[in-house]
């Protein structure tokens, strides 16, 4: 099924918090995600990463530190990932940064130019499409991030003590 | 060579600016985003055009509207349904309404319209395509809808008084873009002519829908409605906890629609005389601020008494506003407004903008956020610290162990995903919390620092629940009207001064709170209609009632 770009997004960040990534690496988990499937990159790396335990939070800190790196020097930097897996996401990350981004991958080994201060101008897709079973995944885990309906709850919302429709 | 920049005074500060308490007393200007919508429309002479009526006489059925702008055809396909009485409701979680709509991108054909016929009235329950730019529903109001209905069925006109009181005959509950249930993403329309600004789609959705309304009241009602009465009828819109978040979660969008205003308001003081006519107009607007104040009540007492104040306040402020002739006269007029209320300040704001639009309309183009964030990492803990300290002081102030001052939390419920907001020491679910929490984050990662400096990577790896306040402070040192200036999770916070932001950066007038989690709003209120798309009828700053 195809789905714009927004609703990936926003399921994804939802996936990763429901997944127990704190919120910020949720975030540009989210952005990750969408960049790669955009690209049209296999979906199985973004479904193990939201599997294993720490695997979003140490790929965001990577990405951290190039980019503290790359504000100190405009040397490229290098960095190796010997599992295939966080290497084709570690890539997409770097893509899905908002400031302009050139990734070199060789092997396991990848060198990253970044221009801080120059957007992003990559070209994003009119649609997106994801497998049924990754959609459901990501649903599943969303869905821990919502409090359950109650009656207290339904108070909490706008319109609760709603006046007359007029 | 000939320096065109415009002049212009220092900005208002973020720590004066950026409060809940001047946020939530913030008017509608030239710069929001509906009167720059009409202006373009005006500019081009667009013009509504009916292309498909199929209407029952109860007014139940379907319609589509074209209109062409900046190069492209748009169209609202309409979908009017018979609603029964118990399911009309302004809450997220209804599930049916009076109409429901699209703006489409092109002209639909009939499988199309077929199409939106069938997913439209369904809303959150619908699926939408890339050619559904903006997806919105609305409910009649019932007083207004009936008393004009049986006002033209009699062969007559329903009440000004009405009109004036209640503005408009349906309003929205909700106007989505950007991707939502598979519309199309912002993006693949934010370069084109007209739509390029924020929320632009929405607000051709908003012009279009009352050009709906008002025909559909005709129809049923089986007469004209005198233009001088239709004018003042626009659309209402009933906005909650929903607009809340966005301003937090989108805070390089926020800081340039800030900027904007700010600039726009300096470039304005900065003028050294006023012309005798740019001083009649703006004494012109005055009277006509005093007037909308008089046609504006609210059903809440303490709203209303806020409103009144604000009407005596006004009426004894006004006349200075006559005497603009002498050097730096908007300065003058500002400095004579220091001791004022804010609410009195927020409306002389607006109101010295409103007159110069040399000076500001260009600044319209500059209130997106094309990028996302392009904030510079800290050279270390130390430039970290000192940011806090510079541009977080006021959060380093708050004491978060005190339960007052992180009562609430924000969260999303599993009905319908309706953003809410509870109580953290009496309801469950605090720890599923939306994180709006900044500045209580922000506080505890100052707190974790550690002294000395180093790199701030190596202090995020032992501490990652730190990351989100981290970006956040860099956001705010590149950006400096990124972030409220306000604890939003303080037992006195108060949602819908949030909304009374966000709503004027809308072009919304006639705030009409109904508790502090929601209010009503009307908009397009005195807007040229669909056929009176032209330059000379772009000033309704401030509707008020034609005489």
């Amino acid at each position: 099924m195809t789905h714009s770009w927004t609703e990936v997004q926003s399921l994804a960040i939802r996936a990763a918090r429901g997944a127990d990534v704190p919120a910020a690496q949720a975030s540009n988990f989210g952005n990750m995600l969408t960049r790669h499937l955009a690209d049209g990159r296999d979906e199985a790396p973004l479904s193990e990463a939201l599997k294993t335990q720490g695997a979003i939070v140490d790929l965001a800190l990577r990405v951290e530190k190039v980019i503290e790196a790359a504000s100190i020097s405009s040397a490229p930097v290098s960095l190796s990932e010997d599992a295939p897996y966080l290497c084709a996401l570690l890539v997409s990350w770097f893509n899905s940064l908002p400031c302009r981004t050139q990734v070199q991958l060789s092997g396991n080994t990848m060198t990253v130019t970044l221009s801080l201060s120059e957007p992003n101008a990559r070209a994003r897709p009119a649609r997106i499409t994801l497998s049924a079973e990754f959609y459901a995944q990501m649903h599943d885990l969303a869905a821990n991030t919502y409090v359950p309906d109650s009656e207290a709850s339904r108070m909490g919302g706008a319109g609760a003590e709603q006046m007359g429709l007029d | 060579m000939k320096d065109l920049m415009p002049e212009i005074s220092p900005l208002r500060p973020p720590s004066e600016v950026m409060r809940l308490a001047r946020m939530g007393t913030m008017m509608p200007t030239r710069l929001s985003f509906l009167r720059v919508l009409v202006r373009r429309l005006c500019t081009e002479n667009a013009t509504v055009t009916r292309t498909v009526w199929d209407m029952n006489a109860a007014g139940y059925g379907r319609a589509v509207y074209s209109i062409d702008l900046g190069g492209h055809t748009y169209s609202l396909v309409a979908i009017s349904n018979d609603l029964p009485s118990d399911q009309r409701s302004d809450r997220v979680i209804a599930t049916a309404w009076d109409a429901a709509f699209v703006l489409y991108d092109g002209v639909p054909t009939a499988l199309e319209i077929d199409r939106i016929a069938a997913n439209a009235p369904k809303q959150e329950a619908g699926r939408f395509n890339p050619r559904d730019l903006v997806l919105s529903r609305a409910n009649k109001s019932l007083r207004m809808w009936t008393a004009t209905v049986d006002a033209l069925r009699s062969g007559g006109q329903p009440e000004p008084a009405m009109i004036r009181d209640i503005g408009y005959l349906m309003r929205t509950t909700a106007v989505y873009g950007n991707g939502k249930f598979g519309i199309a993403d912002r993006y693949l329309i934010a370069d084109r002519p007209g739509l390029d600004g924020p929320f632009a789609a929405e607000m051709l959705t908003v012009y279009m829908i009352r050009h709906f309304t008002l025909d559909l009241v005709q129809h049923v009602g089986g007469a004209r409605l005198d233009p001088n009465l239709a004018r003042h009828l626009g659309v209402g819109n009933a906005t909650g906890l929903g607009m809340a978040p966005f301003l937090v979660n989108h805070p390089v969008l926020l800081n340039n629609w800030m900027l904007a205003r700010e600039t726009a308001f300096a470039r304005v003081c900065a003028i050294d005389s006023l012309s005798p006519d740019s001083q009649a107009q703006i004494a012109k607007l005055g009277a006509r601020a005093a007037w909308h104040l008089a046609e504006w009540h609210v059903p809440a007492p303490d709203h209303d008494a806020i409103l009144r104040a604000l009407e005596t306040e006004w009426a004894d402020f006004r006349p200075k506003l006559d005497a603009l002739g002498g050097p730096h006269p908007i300065e003058a007029v500002w400095q004579a407004a220091k001791d004022s209320s804010m609410p009195l300040q927020e409306l002389l704001f607006a109101l010295l903008l409103e007159p110069f639009p040399d000076l500001l309309d260009g600044l319209a183009e500059c209130m997106g956020d094309p990028f996302g964030p392009l904030a510079v990492p800290f050279s270390g803990i130390s430039a970290l610290r000192a940011a806090i300290e510079t541009d977080w002081d006021w959060a380093l102030t708050q004491d978060f162990t005190q339960n007052e001052n992180c009562r609430r939390f924000w969260y999303v419920s599993a009905a319908k995903l309706e953003p809410r907001l509870g109580d953290r020491f009496l309801e469950p679910g605090a720890e599923l919390e939306t994180p709006l929490d900044i500045a209580r984050r922000v506080v505890a990662l100052y707190a974790d620092l550690p002294d000395g400096d180093g790199p701030v990577s190596t202090f995020l790896a032992q501490h990652p629940d730190h990351v989100l306040a981290v970006q956040r402070v860099a956001i705010l040192a590149r950006y400096p009207y990124a972030d409220i200036r306000d604890n939003l999770i303080a037992a006195t916070c108060r949602p819908i001064d949030m909304l009374r932001c966000k709503l004027s950066f809308f072009g919304a007038t006639k705030f009409d709170p109904k508790s502090d989690l929601w209010t009503r709003i009307t908009l397009a209120q005195g807007a040229p209609l669909g056929d009176e798309l032209t330059l000379e009828n772009d000033d309704w700053w401030l509707p008020v009632m034609a005489q």
